[in-house]
């Protein structure tokens, strides 16, 4: 438990040093670290697939392309800040009411003992694979008609066509 | 359920057809695809089956929604002219075959039994949005566009799905009917079972999440941008099947999982129907651009749609659908008029979609001109045209519905119609009154045909609604 | 085959090394190497010739493509594992779903393919 405390204490800072860092390629790399993070509370959690996955797909391929996209982007110029001060307090006021009211929900939430149907090992990749295959068939194969729209898109957009600037 | 396959399938054909065949086949191909999948879906009539271990449901209600999304999405294919001749930077294979992708996930939306099942079917549909909304690529507005609608699209579907692990963690289901048994069991007055918060938490993160895809008020925002930055024809797709799927998912999720906790979501609802009512509506009169107007005429439909989900009456299913197809197809014949003309008359390179494009052009169009007319008047509620009993039918149910908040509602909403006559009649007074050069334009076979369609359907529904109300 | 957290860790104690292997090395090498500066020395090393500009230019969108390729193949793989450790139980149900899987993604890659997006030259 006390692990816990310090894992979710370090995934909070981290998160936020991701949203308050000056430097982009620093949020990204305080990003992979929630990430990392995250992945501890899956162990913590017993769903080791899960920690796996996180740490492949997540930390591994998803910031690569973070970080494409980044030094696709010139970043350098310091562009001042177009938010005005009204825009930025009633994002801090929405925020802060929708803490508030989730701080009161989990404070007066009852979790009891559940319903006792999930067990130790439940996150276990043998019994995820048997719900996936088993139980969650049709959105396991449609699951493959999103990927293949993404591929679609992602080809369609990004293919230079003739004319386009290209170096 | 078939139709979802079969529009997978044809969305795969359609593309690999682009390498062999030119663009005419293939809107013909396309039509026909959806024509099929219309037929499948209409093959589960009077069948209440559960598909694959209860992920999706198909029963009467389902069928009648997925057949307007795949009528309407038939309608939009015919209107799409191949999209051009531009065999350089348009791609048709690749817009019909997302576009039928993005059809199966609206069906998924409107079938759905398991909440994930609304995940994926939703994450198609937007993602297929998103694309589309981008699919112009030389036009920095298109561009701009599809970046925010991607972002607060994203965000959206990131809050519902945390509402989606919220009410799971409550109820411990993903089945809608599921969840409802779980939270039928609440007590009266409010009292909370165990985990009863979290459900609300819930409950309200994935209202959010829906709420921004069918752009009720305070989520509206991206909504003006992207329908207009958007190529016309997806911006008619997004109008239509996107608004139908997200209304249908939302209607789904509350009449079968949270009656109980009406007074939950009843009351928000109530406010963010108001505010939706009125934004929308002012909003529109003081557009200059008729695409943007019909934006906020979106939004403002958004609000109709809502009120039916609030009346809660056993005569909903019929009014809501009712509502959207009339809605659907003048939309359609709308964008089409808007489509033709303003490409025919480009300002600055681009097509121009002021309402003064639309000066004179009953004088060499009178066809044209009578479509846009009948759509506009279905559009603000005139008797004789479809949409005039579709708020007919909302009305009635709103009033029939004896809780007192409902009738603030009314009086918003029929005040908001008055206003809604005086923008739509903007672009008829443009047709009919302005002067302007309008060359005649030549329309193609299918074009006609499908405009033709249009507009005798909603002349049809406006005389004789019962002829599809009892179908419903 | 009762696995609990405990179990893992090992991986922390070997990440633990890991990390601690490079801190050490790092350090060792600020402490041990001589340091002289110059100019020429203090350059950023681009083979022996001057540097030129930044290394922050724009990059080809082929290289994001081929990433965002990689990126959905990646996930698709991920869908493999569960399966694998399950493929006698799942029996030819689990692996006729599989086929459907797959070959949806193949046509998906062959389409990728013919676009010829992985031509580099093009």
């Amino acid at each position: 438990m006390n692990f816990w405390y310090f894992l979710t204490a370090l995934t909070l800072l981290s998160a936020l040093m991701v949203v308050f860092a000056k430097n982009p390629i620093h949020s990204v790399l305080y990003l992979v670290f929630t990430f990392f993070c995250i992945s501890g509370h899956y162990v913590l959690l017993n769903a080791q697939f899960l920690m796996a996955v996180n740490i492949i797909v997540y930390a591994g391929a998803i910031m690569v392309l973070f970080l494409f996209v980044i030094m696709m982007l010139d970043l350098r110029k310091n562009v001042p800040e177009s938010k005005s001060n009204l825009t930025k307090l009633a994002g801090a006021v929405l925020g802060g009411t929708l803490l508030v009211v989730f701080i009161a929900a989990t404070r007066h939430m009852n979790l009891g003992n559940g319903s006792g149907a999930i067990g130790a090992q439940t996150g276990m990749v043998e019994s995820l694979g048997m719900i996936l295959y088993k139980d969650y068939l049709l959105p396991f194969e449609l699951v493959s008609v999103l990927f293949f729209v993404a591929m679609v898109g992602a080809v369609m957009l990004g293919k230079r066509e003739a004319g386009e600037r290209n170096f | 359920m078939n139709a979802i396959i079969a529009l997978s399938l044809s969305g795969i054909a359609s593309l690999f057809l682009g390498f062999s065949t030119n663009r005419k086949n293939l809107l013909i191909t396309t039509l026909l695809f959806v024509l099929v999948a219309l037929g499948l879906n209409l093959a589960d009539w009077n069948h209440e089956y559960f598909w694959f271990n209860n992920m999706l449901k198909t029963d009467n209600l389902s069928i009648n929604f997925s057949s307007v999304i795949l009528l309407s999405t038939a309608l939009v294919v015919a209107i799409s002219r191949s999209f051009g001749d531009d065999e350089e930077h348009t791609h048709p294979a690749e817009y019909y075959a997302i576009m039928l992708f993005a059809a199966a996930g609206a069906l998924m939306m409107v079938t759905y039994e398991n909440m994930i099942m609304l995940f994926v079917g939703l994450e198609i549909l937007s993602v297929s949005m998103y694309i589309l909304t981008g699919s112009d690529k030389r036009n920095l507005r298109s561009n701009e566009a599809a970046l925010k609608y991607f972002l607060m699209g994203a965000f959206a579907t990131g809050i519902l799905l945390f509402g989606v692990a919220l009410v799971y963690g409550a109820t411990g289901s993903f089945n809608i009917h599921g969840i409802g048994e779980v939270v039928s069991r609440t007590k009266k007055g409010m009292e909370l079972f165990e985990g009863g918060v979290i459900l609300y938490a819930g409950i309200i993160l994935i209202f959010i999440g829906l709420l921004f895809k069918v752009s009720a008020a305070p989520f509206h925002f991206w909504t003006p941008d992207v329908y207009e930055g958007a190529p016309t024809i997806f911006t008619t797709f997004m109008s239509t099947v996107v608004k139908t799927a997200g209304v249908a998912a939302m209607y789904r999720l509350l009449s079968i999982s949270f009656p109980a906790v009406y007074g939950l979501w009843g009351n928000p609802l109530v406010w963010i129907t108001c505010l939706t009512l009125i934004v929308g509506n002012i909003t529109a009169v003081y557009q200059q651009s008729f695409k943007r107007m019909l934006a906020y005429s979106s939004i403002s439909h958004a609000g109709y749609l809502l009120i039916t989900i609030l009346a809660k009456t056993p005569n909903t299913n019929g009014s809501i659908l009712f509502y959207s197809l009339a809605y659907s197809i003048a939309t359609i014949s709308a964008f089409a008029v808007l489509m033709i003309v303003s490409e025919n008359k480009p300002k600055d390179g681009k097509p121009d979609e002021s309402f003064e494009a639309l000066n004179g052009l009953s004088v060499n169009n009178p066809f044209l001109a009578f479509v846009l007319t009948v759509s506009m008047l279905s559009l603000a509620g005139i008797p004789l045209t479809a949409g005039f009993f579709g708020k007919f039918f909302i009305f009635t149910d709103a009033f029939s519905n004896v809780s007192p908040l409902f009738k603030n509602i009314l009086v918003v909403a029929i005040l908001m119609s008055a206003v809604g006559v005086y923008y739509y009649f903007k672009p008829i007074i443009a047709v009919y009154m302005k002067k302007g050069e309008i060359a005649e334009i030549q329309l193609p076979l299918i074009y006609k045909i499908t405009l033709i369609i249009t507009t005798a359907l909603t002349i049809i529904l406006g005389i004789a609604p019962d002829l599809v109300k009892n179908m419903f | 085959m009762n696995y609990q957290p405990s179990d893992y860790l090992p991986i922390i104690v070997q990440l633990g090394a890991a990390l601690a292997f490079i801190v050490l090395t790092m350090v060792a090498t600020h402490w041990l190497g001589p340091k002289r500066h110059s100019s020429k020395k203090d350059d950023v090393f681009e083979c022996g010739i001057e540097s030129i500009g930044d290394a922050r230019t724009p990059i080809s969108v082929k290289y994001f493509l081929v990433a965002i390729l990689f990126v959905l193949f990646d996930v698709e793989i991920v869908f493999m594992y569960p399966w694998a450790v399950n493929f006698k139980e799942l029996a030819w149900d689990g692996f006729v779903e599989m086929v459907v899987f797959m070959s949806f993604l193949l046509l998906g890659f062959i389409y990728v393919i013919k676009k010829g997006v992985l031509k580099w030259e093009k």
